[in-house]
């Protein structure tokens, strides 16, 4: 009956931690599209500079 | 191959299809729950096996699952994207998470199988036919998801993968005949066969089929999971590193905006 | 398609015949698997004599790698695989030249092998035909499945850890067969029927050059 158990316990506890994992991957997917969207992208790195002359301090080091 | 330049239109997913999902899910879950409710409390133990039966009602389950439904929508999904009538990104990212999740299953399948067979046989594992060509099956697998991992133009990609699962459809068959040549000690062909037929009656057999039923509802649930997270992830450009850099360009935008108003 | 395969064939082993990378370090490789074998099983000769079939054919798979390694290689020059393809050759004529430069590789290195194995395992063959026609058809499989592997993987850089992987276990119905067919022929009399597994070698190869020269095209494209 052990083995029952514990072949019980290993598959389920497997496919349960898997489960989890594929929802946490997809809630964090959602999560970085949706900052994606909100903020739209700069776009090709330091080339869009500011009509102010200074380049936004976020962007200078953005290299893709 | 879209760059996410400027705002193209967001991967939405429908109310429905979040609600079918989530559907699955609970039903998957329900389902799993009666199965081990009634086969480790309500059903009996067997004449023959005793209480080491209760491990087919999950077993067989897992091992259809990962065999036959995964790897064969894999095989499927991969000549569908292949031919070039109905080539589409489509079956490639079908494929990979049907991929993805039979290696889940074939573990299960493999580690089951082996906690039955110790107390029945003797050995925690036995080279038969059906055993080795599982472990073959994980090993292939495994390389799938390997090459997938190689960075790449989503159609190049796509189209090596569908290669590889192809030549490990064809791999397969000859593997399980070759061992079965070789030697045979599982039980029977499928579940279905003389040897236990008279003895799952009643309540085991409707346990059994329970069993299948949860798990392949389970597969269903994890399939759509992971089709979505496939469908995300070739929206952002795939990868990790390419998320982080994405999400660093937005609050960098964010606090520009800031910084200039 | 044949012309085309002879041209990329005779291409391969010259630039085998002048480099002799198979003769100076895939054979030695497998010489150096043999004794590797030896001392793991220990000095019990019997026991090397009847694993001697087993361990032929895992020495010839290792050795399989490392020939398809260097028959993709030799074009991952730059834009050599592109030359390759505007050249104009029928992609079935390389995968059928490439295949067959590797197979007559490993033939020399199998005869190379199979006298290692008789003189360090004591190996006693009984039937040797049965020998030689499991290696032709052994071969066969192998280059194939090896010449489909390696360009399936060519312009990745992790090649050389990955084609190993991919590619052994669709070898494993070869190796099976094969070692099967190498017990029959060294038991002899009444257990020496080998022909069920040439037939499955048989099977194997024609699978595979089939899917490989209808399949070759398109994954020469992707490469």
């Amino acid at each position: 009956m052990r083995y029952v158990v514990a072949g019980y316990v290993i598959v389920l506890t497997t496919l349960f931690l898997y489960g989890l994992q594929l929802v946490w991957r997809r809630r964090r997917l959602d999560r970085a599209v949706a900052r994606v969207v909100r903020a739209p992208a700069p776009g090709p790195g330091p080339a869009s500079v500011p009509a102010a002359g200074e380049p936004a301090p976020g962007l200078s080091g953005a290299d893709r | 191959m879209s760059a996410n330049r400027g705002v193209p239109a967001p991967p939405l997913q429908s109310r429905r299809g979040r609600w079918w999902t989530r559907g699955i899910g609970i039903a998957a879950a329900v389902a799993t729950v009666c199965t081990v409710w009634l086969g480790l409390w309500v059903t009996p133990p067997d004449e023959t096996q005793g209480n080491l039966v209760r491990l087919v009602y999950i077993h067989p389950g897992v091992a259809w699952v990962a065999l036959y439904l995964a790897f064969g929508m894999a095989a499927v999904a991969s000549l569908l994207y292949l031919w070039p009538r109905t080539r589409s990104l489509v079956w490639d990212r079908l494929a990979a998470a049907a991929v993805e999740v039979g290696v889940v299953f074939n573990v299960c399948t493999l580690v089951s199988g082996s906690i039955w067979g110790k107390p029945t046989w003797g050995v925690w594992w036995a080279w038969d036919a059906r055993l080795t060509s599982t472990a073959v099956l994980l090993v292939l697998f495994l390389g799938y998801l390997a090459l997938r991992r190689v960075p790449a133009e989503p159609e190049v990609r796509a189209k090596r993968s569908a290669f590889v699962a192809l030549f490990a459809a064809v791999d397969i068959p000859i593997v399980h005949f070759s061992v079965l040549w070789w030697r045979t000690l599982h039980q029977g062909a499928t579940v279905l066969n003389a040897n236990l037929s008279p003895t799952i009656h009643g309540s085991m057999a409707w346990t059994l089929l329970l069993g299948f039923v949860a798990l392949t509802l389970v597969f269903v649930w994890m399939l759509l999971v992971r089709y979505r997270i496939g469908v995300l992830e070739d929206w952002l450009g795939t990868g990790e590193l390419d998320v982080a850099l994405r999400e660093r360009q937005a609050e960098g935008a964010a606090v520009g905006e800031e910084e200039a108003a | 398609m044949w012309r085309d395969s002879l041209l990329v064939a005779g291409k391969d082993l010259r630039i085998e015949a002048r480099s002799r990378v198979g003769l100076s370090q895939v054979a030695p490789f497998g010489i150096v698997a043999l004794v590797l074998f030896a001392f793991a099983l220990g000095p019990d000769r019997s026991l090397m004599a009847r694993g001697a079939p087993g361990l032929f054919w895992v020495a010839v798979l290792f050795c399989t790698v490392l020939a398809v390694q260097r028959s993709v290689s030799i074009e991952s020059g730059d834009g050599a695989r592109d030359g390759l393809r505007l050249s104009g050759l029928d992609p079935a004529g390389l995968f059928l030249g490439k295949s067959v430069a590797v197979a007559a590789q490993l033939a020399v290195l199998e005869v190379v092998l199979g006298v290692g194995v008789v003189l360090l395992y004591g190996a006693r063959i009984e039937v040797p035909w049965l020998i030689a026609a499991s290696c032709v058809l052994g071969t066969v499989g192998l280059a194939a499945t090896g010449t489909l592997y390696g360009a399936l993987s060519a312009g990745l850089r992790v090649r050389e850890t990955l084609l190993p992987f991919l590619f052994l276990p669709i070898a494993a119905p070869v190796l099976l067969a094969g070692t099967r067919v190498w017990q029959a022929a060294m038991a002899g009399g009444v257990a020496s029927d080998g022909s069920p597994w040439l037939r499955l070698l048989l099977a194997f190869d024609a699978v595979y050059v089939a899917l490989g020269i209808v399949v070759f095209g398109p994954i020469q494209e992707s490469a």
